[in-house]
């Protein structure tokens, strides 16, 4: 049986038991190289569901819908182990109860899927502790080594050129699972914290400021990069920060459900005084 | 017999129009995205691509720009308007269906007050469009009743010779006429075949849509929730639209010297109807992704008498979750049988 009809066969056990009452999975797009999320919620249609190398969005973010999990019901959820470690950060930071999340865990190594073990997010903690300080994908290591090489002027002026690109649609932060705030920072506007404007300043700040807010919380899937309108290389700039983070810190994000958020924890006998 | 204009001649056609005074402006390539921009000769061109990934819109209408600088002193308060800068400019290699979208939003910005903003840019704006041999899946033009070589918004239209050297020149409007006067020896009278136009399929029937949209029964179908729950509420498609044309003003800068701004606004976003008292009207996405539909498809045609949407296809193509108004409206057109 394939892994796809195993998958399926899973999903609909999991629906026709009760045991959970979605399944966020893939289905097929628009264009034969494309697959869309997709919410079954009867076990019929588990068929419509698709697994192969072209699933590779990460769907956590939908967990954190307003409402979803608030019946306390459980939804099964199609995660690569990015996708793992993010239900690990959203439980770490009371985004929702991992325990109503039912993983169905799968990577694609090269165009074929495989299957990994387990159901809960705490069965994955093993396979998680091997990925640490490893890229999920390199996509663009080349350009990040370029960047990595370039004097911090020049690097400067490679961002403002691709900063200028930016239009402020806000895909990155609507496909970023981290990015759950139900009022942003740029949507406050009593008062208006950040410009909305689209000019190069305000095309900084709104990147400068996704950047920190995800450094220590970034799983790199890759969701923003693929998401972006204008092809901003944004994994890089999340890339850089998780390996600054993982350096300083030894922090690999989204590790446990229990990882203190490297950014937003302290500790009453820090010896450093600024802390507190 | 018809005019033609040989590629081999575009250099020297940019050059004639830059010293006749005319800004000239192109799909350029620039930093992995493909946009319309000045351009200083014909190498920078980007002519082959489908359509530029961003629409002609910003040229117009761009996604930020100032309206008014402001200052207050102590017994003064000081206002300056902003007007666009000005100067004739030339539009070469527009598509088809980004020149529709400007002509579809001209009764939009000038109904009840004539927005200068629009048409001083407007009015000193030449586009010159080349009509499409290539399509992909996404294209839908002809959905809307337009076609890869409508000439709708556009002031010239060339069409690319089977030889591939050259496009015959259809000239359609004064302002065309007059652009191409100042290269009119650059042009060769011939009888060069011009390729057949890309095959672009009728996807639904926008007719039958905008009935269904009209009937107020079908406002609360539990339709809009289920075509739009993959919906991430991002404002791609609407930013990438050549015809959307929402905006924001904002008021940027401290107590005494600021500058007003208009920007680019998206009904994919919460905030977009967002009430000071914290009520929204719009607060699911899916009330949203109705309003983007309805707003295109039957509010739009009932007071302008088209639609407002000129099928280019970009909301779907760079849609994050593959959606967009081609499975919405193909999916409309079901239910209006």
């Amino acid at each position: 049986m394939s892994i796809e009809q195993q998958y399926r066969t899973r999903a609909k056990e999991l629906l026709s038991s009760g045991e959970v009452k979605m399944v966020i999975g893939y289905s097929k797009g628009s264009t034969p190289d494309r697959r869309r999320p997709a919410f079954i919620s009867t076990p019929e249609d588990v068929e419509t569901l698709v697994l192969d190398g072209a699933c590779i969005a990460n769907l956590s973010g939908y967990l954190v819908t307003e409402g979803l999990l608030s019946d306390e019901k459980r939804v099964a959820v199609f995660l690569r182990p990015e996708g793992i470690r993010a239900i690990n950060i959203l439980a770490a930071e009371f985004q929702l109860n991992a325990a109503q999340v039912e993983i169905l865990g799968f990577n694609t190594e090269g165009n074929e899927p495989t299957a990994l073990s387990g159901s809960k997010v705490d069965d994955f903690a093993e396979l998680i502790g091997t990925l640490k300080g490893i890229i999920p994908d390199t996509a663009g290591e080349e350009l990040y080594k370029k960047l990595e090489a370039m004097s911090p002027q020049e690097r400067f002026d490679f961002w403002q050129s691709e900063f200028s690109k930016c239009i402020k649609c806000y895909a990155c932060r609507q496909a970023c699972p981290m990015c759950y705030c139900r009022r942003c920072i740029v949507d406050n506007n009593q008062p208006q914290w950040v410009n909305t404007s689209s000019h190069t300043l305000g095309n900084f700040e709104w990147n400068i400021v996704r950047a920190f807010h995800l450094s220590g919380r970034c799983v790199e899937c890759g969701n923003c990069d693929r998401a972006c309108p204008v092809n901003i290389p944004l994994r890089l700039i999340n890339r850089k920060m998780a390996g600054e983070v993982l350096e300083a810190f030894d922090h690999f994000a989204g590790s446990s459900q229990t990882q203190e958020p490297v950014m937003a924890s302290f500790k009453k006998d820090d010896t450093e005084t600024f802390i507190l | 017999m018809t005019k033609i204009l040989y590629t081999d001649k575009l250099d020297n056609c940019v050059e004639r129009w830059r010293s006749a005074g005319l800004s000239v402006i192109g799909p350029v390539r620039n930093a992995n995205i493909t946009a319309y921009r000045p351009v200083g000769s014909a190498a920078d061109l980007e002519l082959s691509q489908i359509l530029p990934d961003r629409s002609i819109k910003e040229l117009f209408f761009p996604q930020t720009e100032p309206m008014m600088r402001y200052s207050i002193k102590k017994d003064a308060i000081n206002t300056e308007e902003c007007l666009p800068p000005v100067g004739p400019r030339i539009i070469f290699g527009a598509r088809p269906c980004d020149a529709s979208g400007l002509a579809i939003d001209d009764p939009l910005f000038g109904w009840d007050y004539k927005d200068e903003y629009w048409f001083n840019r407007r009015n000193e704006t030449v586009i010159v469009s080349i009509a499409c041999t290539k399509s992909d899946e996404f294209c839908m033009c002809t959905s809307l009743k337009l076609s890869p070589d409508s000439t709708k918004g556009s002031d010239v239209l060339l069409r690319p010779l089977e030889s591939g050297k050259g496009w015959q020149v259809e000239e359609l409007t004064d302002r065309g006429r007059e652009a191409f006067k100042a290269i009119a020896e650059l042009l060769t009278e011939g009888a060069e075949a011009a390729a057949p136009t890309a095959v672009v399929a009728e996807k639904f029937d926008a007719d039958a849509c905008s009935e269904w949209l009209r009937n107020p029964e079908n406002f609360e179908s539990r339709f809009w929730k289920e075509i739009s729950v993959r919906c991430i509420g991002c404002g791609s498609c609407t930013y990438l639209c050549p015809t959307c044309h929402c905006f924001d003003i904002q008021d940027e800068g401290d107590t005494f010297t600021g500058i007003r701004r208009k920007n680019w606004d998206s009904c994919s976003f919460a905030l977009f109807t967002m009430h000071t008292s914290g009520h929204n009207p719009r607060s699911t996405q899916s009330a949203r992704w109705r309003q983007r539909i309805m707003h295109k498809f039957n509010y739009f045609p009932g007071k302008f008498s088209a639609n407002s949407c000129s099928g280019c296809g970009r909301c779907t193509r760079q849609c994050p979750v593959d959606m967009g108004i081609t499975e919405t409206l193909q999916e409309i057109s079901k239910l209006s049988q």
